[in-house]
């Protein structure tokens, strides 16, 4: 490939990072909404539509798939790039994958809002749709190894086994998991009954939150948090064994989801070791993000996107060590079905995924378009409402969840129930009106966000960049290229 | 040090990578999930553990189309508190003909595993349409276009035959009565009929019972 | 090294804050008298204030009658809780005088002993809504206590271990990470405890 004449496809980031921005706004604002609705339930106007039911399943979707994974194939096709030295592998792919997911994200949530749900979480899109993410996620799998394959640098450089685990595994996942017969285009039954469909489901469940919420923006520091902070990443050999035993223990981890039910008890012990041994590569991954930042603090005086991936190491490291400890049964017992699990959820979606893809954002959008950011003191704001707004949500969740689960099992001393469902549910409204509170606040930073890149990149095209020549040292032609090359700072003009 | 020589390897080939990574991460489904989900007990019907007739069927699919397992379980834990709210706790044995299972992840509403026959038909419906009208306190949305439409006869026999397809032991009568059967219904009345039977595939003396599968809180 | 025999410029940091850290930063403390001086006072005041509120007011968690305890069980809880404030506190100081090297900072045991405590002064005087046991006021009451915590976290560490404010920012980050490791820890080891017994019957 004669790399004098090919540009970066740069132009399908830009696309990819605006959509990103475009869902991140909608999916939050229909949080905010069914959080509303959760206080004064009357807001959905008799509309089916507008049902709680049916717009949770388009705000989970339109996070994890509108906002997070085109997040992920942003970045993902920016640095696979990059760390190949080579333009994409089949750009018109790519160009399929970039629109083609919009449409599914669209056409899906529309679906969503009909009633079309296989109701298992994170995989509610009928099986038509099922069909239309696989065939998409191949080809994002086709452009993604693609590149890697045609590069002209010998090392796969860290972030690409990411990135690489998040498209395998989910492929994996996703296929195994909506297996169903078709009864008509917007109907299917699952081919998994009872317990073994919940044990299936959750495999899913907690392995897309595994391999894409959390492997997929591991995959996304790897790669710009050495290039955001202009430091090699602390520890090669950490992230070898950190991402191997991450790939192999975050698998069995699932059960926990499930304590207490009716699937076989061997299945949950088995899940809380594995949960609580995950906590290793998990921690050990915010480590090397840590001690990689710790080396950046000048550019702290300067530049505003860097406090988001401070703050969300920070918060990953909080969801990392949340998830195991909720998986041990004396705390599950408790924490189960309530408003805790949300506030897990939240702490990891907000602190660390929005957080980590906020500053990556902050930091590619301006030199995708060769201009400064708009706004540096939006920007700084936006940090201070992201803050603000998750620890809010945290809090609030943290003291409903604890509450609900001791008065569920709230006895009296003659053994009766203490309190009645309905009494307990209605003490929740303080909280339910603080995490909608949270939920503006977080949003109004994201939109503050939005309006900053549209200034910045209004009227501006995407800068073209050439890949560097084959590198004399790193280049497919060398012996040696291992540890040098993992120094992506000193790369050369390749950015 | 050897083992990094050999991931020197790995990350030098694309394919040993893709190969590394997909081997790595269906070790755990493969040994945990596979052995789980073949394994008897999981799917052994309890003794009074049938098949959804055509009616109770179509509730079904009202529940999961409005999203109801996203504010209710269908999962009664063996817990002192959860046992005495609700009722006996959940076997395995009871969801052997549930396509997709609906136990749900949160209980911003009760569970309602062992619904079946605690309120009266007029309640459910009163409740289904304004909750607020019989809990005040309510926070559940309304969902009164459910007795506004009909009940959807066309592709339940579809459905029955999909189910047979994956074992379910439906009888060439039941499909071929099953229109009929939904004929001038309301999707609010094949809910409620959904919503009284719940609970009722609980055996006392099944089977499946044991601790084997069941655990108290450590 | 002279260690100071008024310990009131640390109670004081609450109010004049930069004063205290100046002066701390100065003085360089032994540990432990930051700890006899300072730390255990501030310490004993949730598991005090839980107490007496529990005794007269019970939990309240919003679901009409309150939870009420026998003395002998509010005891319990409160000495549970003591100890796990006393362990948080010295794991938080041993944390953050482990981090220390990793930012430049000083590595001086009294100064991390004191900064911290420093820190956790506004939560700590904050507990006095726990005289009324209800969930939510508490949580209401907290938030700004916590707010101004976090602030002096960030603007003590540079002063207090002689770092620039950016170098500042990064550490008091990754303690912030701690610190929220800590408080979820908290709550996980409160949930083991009811379930062991200890504090309200969870029928389980």
């Amino acid at each position: 490939m004669a790399t004098g004449q090919k540009y970066y496809y740069d132009e399908i980031v830009r696309q990819l990072v605006l959509f990103s921005v475009f869902w991140a706004v909608v999916a939050m604002a229909v949080g905010v909404y069914i959080s509303a609705e959760l206080i004064w339930p009357t807001i959905d106007f008799g509309q089916p539509w507008l049902s709680f039911g049916r717009l949770r399943p388009l705000h989970t979707n339109g996070i994890i798939f509108g906002f997070g994974v085109s997040a992920l194939m942003a970045t993902g096709f920016y640095s696979v790039q990059r760390t190949s030295h080579v333009p994409l592998f089949a750009p018109r792919l790519a160009w399929f994958v970039c629109y083609g997911w919009q449409l599914l994200i669209l056409l899906g949530g529309l679906s969503l809002l009909a009633g079309w749900t296989s109701s298992k979480e994170y995989a509610e899109l009928e099986w038509p749709f099922d069909i239309a993410i696989a065939i998409l996620w191949v080809s994002f799998g086709i452009v993604f190894f693609g590149t890697i394959a045609t590069r002209t640098i010998k090392p796969i450089y860290i972030s690409n086994w990411f990135y690489g685990a998040l498209i395998i595994v989910i492929a994996m996942l996703h296929i195994v998991n909506n297996l169903a017969i078709p009864v008509s285009l917007t109907k299917s039954y699952s081919i998994y009954a009872g317990a073994q469909d919940a044990i299936v489901q959750w495999w899913y469940g907690h392995n897309a939150v595994g391999f894409l919420l959390t492997g997929g923006f591991l995959g996304m520091m790897y790669y710009f948090l050495p290039k955001h902070s202009g430091r090699p990443i602390w520890s090669y050999k950490l992230s070898v064994v950190a991402f191997w035993a991450f790939t192999y223990s975050y698998i069995w981890a699932g059960p926990h989801h499930l304590h207490y039910s009716a699937i076989p008890e061997w299945v949950q012990s088995l899940a809380v070791v594995m949960s609580l041994i995950l906590l290793a590569p998990s921690w050990a991954t915010m480590v090397n993000g840590v001690m990689t930042v710790s080396g950046a603090w000048q550019k702290l005086k300067t530049d505003p996107a860097l406090k988001f991936i401070v703050l969300s190491l920070a918060f990953y490291g909080l969801a990392t060590f949340e998830g195991p400890m909720m998986s041990i049964r004396a705390v599950n017992v408790v924490s189960h079905f309530t408003d805790w699990t949300i506030g897990h959820v939240h702490s990891g979606a907000l602190g660390w995924n929005a957080m980590i893809t906020y500053g990556t954002f902050y930091f590619l959008m301006p030199r995708l378009v060769g201009a400064e950011l708009y706004s540096v003191r939006l920007a700084n704001i936006h940090f201070w409402l992201a803050l603000g707004g998750t620890m809010l949500y945290i809090i609030s969740m943290w003291a409903a969840g604890v509450s609900q689960g001791l008065l569920w099992l709230s006895v009296d001393e003659t053994g009766e129930l203490s309190y009645s469902f309905s009494d307990i549910m209605a003490s929740m409204a303080p909280y339910y009106a603080l995490r909608l509170v949270a939920g503006l606040v977080f949003l109004l930073g994201t939109m503050l966000m939005a309006y900053n890149f549209y200034m910045t990149v209004r009227g501006r095209a995407t800068v073209k960049m050439q890949p560097p020549a084959v590198d004399p040292v790193y280049g497919m032609t060398s012996e040696d290229a291992t540890v040098g090359a993992l120094r992506v700072g000193t790369l050369g003009a390749s950015t | 040090m050897s083992g990094m020589s050999l991931h020197k390897k790995l990350e030098e080939n694309a394919g040993l990578l893709i190969f590394g990574i997909l081997f790595v991460s269906a070790i755990g489904g493969l040994v945990q999930v596979l052995p789980a989900i073949l394994q008897d007990s999981l799917n052994t019907a309890s003794a009074n553990a049938r098949v959804y007739n055509a009616v109770e069927l179509t509730g079904r699919d009202i529940y999961i189309r409005e999203g109801c397992s996203v504010c209710h379980s269908q999962q009664v834990r063996p817990l002192i508190a959860e046992v005495e709210r609700y009722g006996p706790y959940s076997q395995a044995g009871e969801f052997v003909y549930d396509r997709p299972f609906l136990w749900g992840s949160k209980r911003t509403g009760p569970d309602l595993h062992r619904i079946g026959g605690k309120y009266s038909d007029d309640w459910h419906r009163i409740h289904l349409i304004d909750p607020r009208s019989v809990v005040p306190r309510s926070i559940m949305p309304g969902y009164p276009w459910l007795a506004e439409r009909d009940v959807k006869t066309s592709d339940i026999q579809a459905k029955l035959r999909a189910l047979q397809l994956l074992g379910h032991p439906y009888e060439q009568a039941d499909i071929d009565a099953a229109p009929g059967q939904l004929e001038g219904m309301k999707e609010i009345d094949a809910l409620i009929v959904y919503l009284q039977m719940l609970g009722s595939f609980h055996a006392e003396d099944s089977a499946d019972g044991h601790s084997e599968n069941q655990s108290g809180a450590h | 090294m002279n260690s100071s025999l008024s310990s009131l410029y640390l109670f004081q940091s609450v109010f004049n804050p930069l004063n205290s850290f100046t002066r701390l930063a100065g003085n360089t403390p032994a540990p432990g008298r930051v700890l006899m001086r300072f730390t255990l006072w501030l310490l004993l005041l949730p598991p005090l204030f839980s107490w007496i509120g529990g005794y007269l007011f019970g939990w309240r968690l919003g679901a009409a009658e309150p939870l009420m305890f026998p003395a002998a069980t509010l005891t319990l809880i409160s000495a549970a809780y003591f100890v796990i404030l006393v362990f948080g506190f010295v794991t938080t100081a041993i944390i953050s005088r482990w981090m220390a090297a990793t930012y430049g900072a000083s590595d001086a045991a009294g100064l991390h002993f004191a900064l911290i405590g420093i820190v956790g002064e506004p939560l700590a005087l904050a507990s006095a809504a726990h005289l009324f046991p209800d969930v939510f006021f508490n949580v209401l009451v907290m938030i700004p206590a916590m707010i101004w915590s976090m602030y002096l976290l960030y603007t003590g560490i540079p002063v207090v271990l002689g770092i620039p404010p950016e170098r500042g920012m990064l550490m008091a980050s990754a303690l912030v990470g701690w610190l929220l490791v800590a408080a979820v820890s908290l709550l996980g080891l409160t949930m083991g405890l009811w379930v062991a017994g200890i504090g309200p019957a969870l029928a389980v």
